[in-house]
């Protein structure tokens, strides 16, 4: 075999090698590690109480209470399942209703989702308040994909509701 | 081609089965780490067993890392580098062959052990098979990656310390992939196949990467 | 242009004429994108005056990996040209990089812990935005270690070649994966997702940042050619007397 016949053989293996590893990479990509789960996510892979988990979602609208002893209770849904939430601690300044949050806790056995570090996730957008509430009343709001049918007076309410 | 390849992994392997090949050094450090980890965390089962896959990959990591200096540094310095590198078989050759025969001596034993040591760690018995297969998956790319470090500190006198800063955190991804993958991370014991393929492609990457780069390397150190 | 800097005389006259308006550039742009974005913008209808880090925060980031993939392509011209600045132009650069990498993730950590609630979480984006921290250090670490200047500069290369596969990762790492960073704001589908009174601000502020980084990066690039010449003036000196 003379030398330029091996680096043929060579390269064309490294290619094929290469390619292989994108094709896994690509294929994997569709459902892979994640960060925190969603209550869809969470329901699907039916998981046992007393896991600890990232739970992610946005903070139902309306289901913000506050118990006895400072425990919090909300719900954290992704507009199509939701999983109760309760948490005793200080929540970050951007937790309102309507807005997304990662709860760091455990799975209990009734089903609810103890938490013990909450964590508000925002959206990439960024404009002055007054634009937001023009955009609002022309009815021209477009909600990002993470947010559903929440927007700004989801924030808003939760904002008055926080203070 | 073919025939220096083989050659190469055969007196590798030969040679780290010799006395002071070093195999039984890195189980030694592997099985330090794993007893020190218990005591530093003090008495608490349950803690221990969440930990135990990933302080296993640490250990394993560490291991192969620290027995990565031992791939050229010889034949660096009694001047065989040089011959293979004007033998018949490409220097990229040789570098894949020197990189799978460190993984043959060292990441694949490890890999296979470690699991098996988890009882030290309180691990969970129906996490075994998943670690078992991502560990012997994700030693070759660890085992090629050290010897990228190696062929790149060779020679170097301040090399032990560069080759760690160098290659861990190229270690990152196959850590997260590699525990993710084992203990199907945050939902369930089951093996997450989409982190395990991740695993496989980081591994057929390095197996890629590692060779060209050891040899381009080696050969700006030869020069 | 390219060839004509070839020649490191070239370039050290070229660069003593160039700095002078260059730094002036800095001072103006990055004043008054500063200006603009710390007292002109208004605040964000979510996150009030904190949106401010904005302004320093994505200039250092986009450095960052901007400052990463230069040194890259300005090994890969190095060892495919030989181009005699080319690898010299990267060492300059790494220091730079590395502290725009440093103050990303300081103004990050200082961002996250009012809106997130916390200083740092290990979500991909900012694992990733770590570990190009790492190479740098391992990059600038390797330029120390070999002490033969060439055989520095391949060695270098290689590590800044192999570890170039983190920036895609660090770019798409808020798409393929879910993180607790939200996604891009300036390059995304759709055009940026930032409203014209604060985009204004901050791309006046990513000019003078990237202004300022060329600035230092010339400077550190004179002093590098300056130190080879005196290097081979030494060795030169050492013939003669043996």
């Amino acid at each position: 075999m003379t030398r330029k016949q091996q680096r043929l053989i060579l390269i064309l293996s490294a290619m094929a090698f290469l390619s292989l590893a994108v094709g896994l990479i690509l294929y994997a990509l569709r459902d892979t590690i994640v960060f925190f789960y969603t209550p869809t996510e969470m329901a699907e892979k039916n998981v046992q109480p007393g896991t600890r988990l990232r739970l992610g979602g946005l903070v139902e609208k309306g289901s913000f209470r506050q118990g006895e002893n400072g425990i919090i209770h909300f719900a954290v849904t992704d507009t199509n399942k939701s999983v109760k939430v309760t948490y005793k601690g200080v929540l970050p300044d951007l937790f309102r209703e309507g807005q997304g949050v990662v709860a760091e806790g455990v799975l209990q056995p009734d089903g609810t989702f103890k938490a013990d570090t909450v964590l508000a996730k925002h959206d990439e957008k960024y404009m002055p308040r007054e634009v937001a509430d023009s955009l609002k009343k022309q009815g021209l709001w477009k909600h990002a994909k993470d947010y559903g049918e929440y927007g700004a007076d989801g924030a808003k309410a939760g904002k008055e509701l926080t203070q | 081609m073919l025939s220096p390849f083989l050659s190469v992994i055969g007196r590798d392997v030969k040679l780290a089965f010799r006395a002071g090949g070093g195999i039984g050094t890195a189980f030694g450090f592997f099985l330090t780490v794993v007893v020190l980890l218990p005591i530093g965390i003090g008495p608490d089962q349950a803690l221990l067993q969440r930990i135990a896959p990933g302080a296993l990959w640490i250990a394993l990591l560490m291991s192969v890392l620290l027995s990565a200096d031992r791939i050229y540094t010889a034949d660096y310095e009694d001047g065989s580098l040089e011959v293979m590198a004007i033998g018949p078989a490409p220097l990229e050759v040789v570098a894949l062959a020197k990189a799978l025969a460190h993984w043959l001596t060292a990441g694949l034993p490890l890999a296979i052990a470690a699991p098996l040591l988890g009882f030290l760690l309180n691990l969970r018995a129906d996490l075994v098979p998943g670690l078992l297969l991502s560990m012997i998956t994700g030693s070759l790319a660890l085992s090629m990656l050290a010897a990228l470090g190696a062929a790149v500190t060779v020679g170097l006198r301040k090399g032990g310390l560069l080759i760690s800063l160098l290659i861990l955190p190229l270690y990152i991804p196959l850590m997260i992939f590699g525990v993710t993958a084992s203990t199907g991370g945050q939902a369930g014991p089951d093996i997450s196949t989409s982190s395990y393929l991740i695993l496989a492609a980081v591994v057929l990457l390095s197996v890629v990467v590692s060779p060209v780069a050891s040899a381009a390397a080696l050969r700006a150190h030869m020069r | 242009m390219f060839n004509y800097l070839a020649n490191p005389t070239r370039f050290l006259r070229l660069q003593k004429a160039v700095q002078p308006w260059l730094i002036a550039a800095t001072v103006l742009v990055l004043g008054y994108g500063l200006y603009l974005g710390l007292f002109v913008a208004p605040p964000d209808y979510q996150q009030g005056e904190t949106v401010r880090i904005m302004f320093i925060h994505v200039p250092a980031s986009i450095l960052a990996m901007g400052i990463y993939v230069f040194m890259a392509i300005a090994h890969a011209v190095g060892f495919i040209f030989r181009h005699p600045l080319a690898d010299a132009a990267a060492k300059a650069a790494a220091p730079v990089g590395a502290v725009f990498t440093f103050i990303s993730l300081a103004t990050g950590s200082l961002w996250g812990k009012p809106m997130w609630g916390t200083w740092w979480v290990w979500d991909a984006r900012l694992t990733s935005m770590f570990v190009l921290f790492l190479l740098y250090l391992g990059y600038i670490a390797v330029w120390q270690a070999v002490e033969e200047p060439h055989r520095a500069s391949r060695i270098a290369g290689i590590v800044a070649l192999v570890g170039v596969i983190n920036v895609p990762i660090i770019k798409f790492s808020v798409e393929w994966w879910n993180t607790l960073h939200q996604p891009s704001s300036l390059l995304r589908k759709g055009g940026p997702a930032i409203d014209p009174t604060i985009l204004t601000p901050l791309l006046w502020c990513i000019a003078g940042f990237a202004l300022l980084a060329a600035v230092l990066v010339l400077h550190a690039l004179r002093a590098e050619v300056l130190a080879r010449r005196v290097r081979q003036m030494e060795l030169a000196q050492v013939g003669r007397a043996g």
